[in-house]
């Protein structure tokens, strides 16, 4: 990724954000934490937003999270990064372990956790903004020396301890995540990511490289929350899969295998494989003889990637721009869920001009041993929960190809929904379904009328409300189930019920569930009392499809409505499920 | 760029003022932003920009752009009277 310059970071001045909707952060740190600002900033910009970063007052997190600061944490805060550095939360258990005494070793551990506990309930108490922990460190040098890693009162088997702790207390909280320090200090090594002498001249314990660091991990995050993040991976074959040109080497000549030169690309072959197996969609896009790769895939004995794999493939002359177009349209996604992996410079630069919203992933040409690890570290598809639905994707886009073939079969759309045996379910949230509602809200784009986007902990606040109710789809058929696949959330105001939310997942397009769903949130407002029900369409770049989704059902233009984004429709109405359901399960109206 | 404009650039850009303000004796004392956070960032910026590391002791020191000019001809090993 390009890297930016501390000064570039600090230059980007207020003006050039104007427009772009906020990203409100708030940090809480015990450490001085504010060169991150400048790349928190800069990576918003980069993701469309005008990041806006506010500090606590130092070393005040529990005063902090106990409402010190009115109006700092707020329902508006998107994100809360916690710092709580070892050193300056307890001295003892980061730099003079050596001296405890058993006892006073447990009290001290007994006290950090409480603290955390603490801090941890103030912030939810005060905010619903997604929480983003930064981990201990552990010690570079143990404090018991080549001794400590054998004892349970050693200084790492205690940092251990307390970090579990912290992740435990997470995982109880909605929309809290933990940050790994370890991990972010290893990818760049002690003597790059600590900075000794701002440490003791402002407390600024962290290099730039460390601070760039922790500013991209934090960003897989906030791209996961904000739905940025990507879904579909598209690969070209020849150098890339394989070392060589099938079309020139033939089967025997290129480079794959269990050893070196081969091993590369057998590597990077299984972290796409992980990926698939996580729900990211893969795609070929090659320049190549079409029976060429295909034979590759089904006679060359290394390979571990399969056709079964891939949702769809475009290998043939045609320029890669036109091809990777073919296959976000054929798959119902937008390019910018594209990530586009590529040894060529010549077609890197093609996409990064024609096609400026696909991320492109350039891979060295002469040899496969970095493959694998410039993908790993990219986290473009990172997601933050991985739910049963992202598990199953790949085997969902096999079925979608084989119900395409049913439609080619059947004369009439009807008949052909009827031979679908399609079962929409239709419920209520609970604990269960909330982290899949929370994550639909977070990266459905196309068919979605307002692209509100909820964290966990808002869902759950709006599941548990008197006011609002959140409703999920989920749809079977005979070819397998996708999951859930819809949410609307009511929100109720007066005898009105309010779409607040309603969207749909591309993999269940094109086959009338959004009729049924629809009809069914509307007599469940009925049956919540209310007389009228209000649609609203909030455009973006990407919704344009459902841009007249109300007013083909009925809707009416909202009196008054200002800028007629808003329709109406008298209660109960007159919207009824679409007859060719093989049935409806639903318990949503008594 | 000569040595001294790429240090008026970089201070220009950190510390949020037009290039054309700041002379030899810009400060502590008459930029205002120039306080210790600002310091730091200017510091990290400056190292990062020219590859170099400052002491501890050095880094108190360099409180005039005036300063920071002239330790970064001595510890990039450019004359005084670079292009």
């Amino acid at each position: 990724m390009e890297r930016v310059s501390y000064a570039e970071a600090q230059a980007l001045r207020d003006e050039q954000l104007a427009g772009l909707p906020p990203l409100r952060i708030v940090l809480l740190a015990n450490i001085v934490v504010n060169p991150l600002v400048a790349f928190l900033r800069h990576a918003a910009y980069r993701l469309g937003f005008r990041g806006e970063c506010r500090i606590g007052q130092y070393d005040n997190v529990l005063q902090t999270a106990l409402g010190s600061e009115p109006g700092l944490l707020g329902p508006e805060t998107d994100v809360v990064l916690v710092f709580l550095k070892l050193e300056t939360l307890s001295w003892p258990l980061a730099r003079a372990l050596p001296g405890l005494t058993p006892a006073q070793l447990h009290a001290e551990q007994d006290r950090v956790k409480a603290y955390v506990g603490d801090v941890l309930a103030g912030i939810r108490r005060q905010t619903p903004a997604t929480i983003l922990w930064y981990g201990f460190e552990q010690p570079l040098y143990p404090a018991l020396g080549i001794a400590d890693a054998q004892r349970a009162d050693g200084q790492l088997h205690t940092i251990d301890t307390l970090n579990a702790a912290v992740r435990t207390l997470l995982q109880a909280h909605a929309g809290a995540y933990w940050i790994d320090a370890d991990t972010c200090l290893g990818r760049i090594g002690e003597k790059a990511y600590y900075d000794l002498r701002y440490w003791h001249l402002g407390k600024a314990p962290y290099s730039l490289a460390a601070v760039r660091e922790i500013a991209d991990e934090i960003f897989k995050y906030v791209r996961a929350l904000k739905g940025r993040n990507k879904k579909v991976l598209v690969l070209d074959c020849d150098n890339v899969l394989w070392g060589g040109t099938i079309g020139e080497d033939g089967l025997e000549g290129i480079r794959l295998g269990q050893t070196h030169p081969g091993s590369g690309y057998r590597e990077f072959q299984q972290e796409v494989l992980n990926l698939h197996s996580r729900g990211v969609v893969l795609a070929l896009c090659s320049k190549n003889n079409e029976a060429d790769v295909w034979e590759v895939f089904d006679r060359h004995p290394d390979m571990l990637l399969g056709r079964r794999h891939f949702a769809t493939a475009q290998i043939n002359w045609d320029d890669k721009a036109t091809n990777l177009r073919r296959i976000a349209s054929g798959l119902n996604l937008g390019l910018d869920s594209v990530v586009f992996i590529d040894d060529s410079e010549f077609e890197a630069n093609l996409i990064r001009q024609l096609l400026p919203e696909v991320e492109v992933l350039r891979v060295p040409s002469d040899t496969g041993v970095e493959h694998r690890t410039l993908l790993a570290s990219c986290g473009w598809f990172d997601t933050l929960t991985l739910s049963a639905e992202d598990r199953e994707r790949g085997a969902a886009y096999q079925a979608e190809a084989e119900r395409q073939r049913l439609r080619v079969a059947s004369d009439d759309l009807e008949t052909y929904y009827r031979s679908l045996e399609m079962v929409p379910e239709i419920r209520l949230a609970d604990p269960l379904t909330i982290p899949r509602i929370a994550q639909l809200t977070q990266k459905t784009n196309q068919f979605n009328l307002t692209t509100r986007r909820y964290s966990d902990e808002e869902i759950s606040r709006l599941a548990a409300s008197d006011s609002a109710d959140v409703i999920w789809l989920r749809l079977r058929d005979r070819f397998g189930d996708a999951g859930i696949v819809g949410v609307c959330i009511l929100r109720y105001e007066d005898r009105r019920a309010i779409f607040d939310t309603l969207l749909l997942s591309c993999r269940v397009l094109g086959r009338g569930v959004e009729d049924a769903f629809v009809a069914y949130c509307l007599r469940r407002a009925t049956s919540r009392g209310c007389e009228l029900a209000v649609g609203e369409y909030r455009p973006t770049q990407k919704n344009g499809q459902v841009s007249d989704f109300y007013p083909r059902r009925g809707f009416a233009p909202l009196p008054g409505d200002g800028d007629g984004k808003r329709f109406s429709i008298e209660l109960p109405a007159n919207l009824e499920a679409p007859g060719f359901f093989a049935r409806i399960e639903s318990e949503l109206v008594p | 760029m000569s040595l001294r404009d790429r240090v008026v650039r970089v201070t220009s850009q950190v510390l949020n003022l037009p290039a054309e303000v700041i002379t030899e004796e810009s400060s502590p004392r008459t930029v205002e932003g120039w306080d210790s956070l600002g310091h730091m960032n200017l510091m990290l910026a400056l190292e990062e920009e020219f590859g170099v590391q400052f002491s501890d002791e050095r880094i108190m020191q360099l409180l005039s752009v005036g300063a920071i000019v002239q330790a970064l001809h001595e510890l990039t090993g450019a004359g005084t009277g670079d292009a």
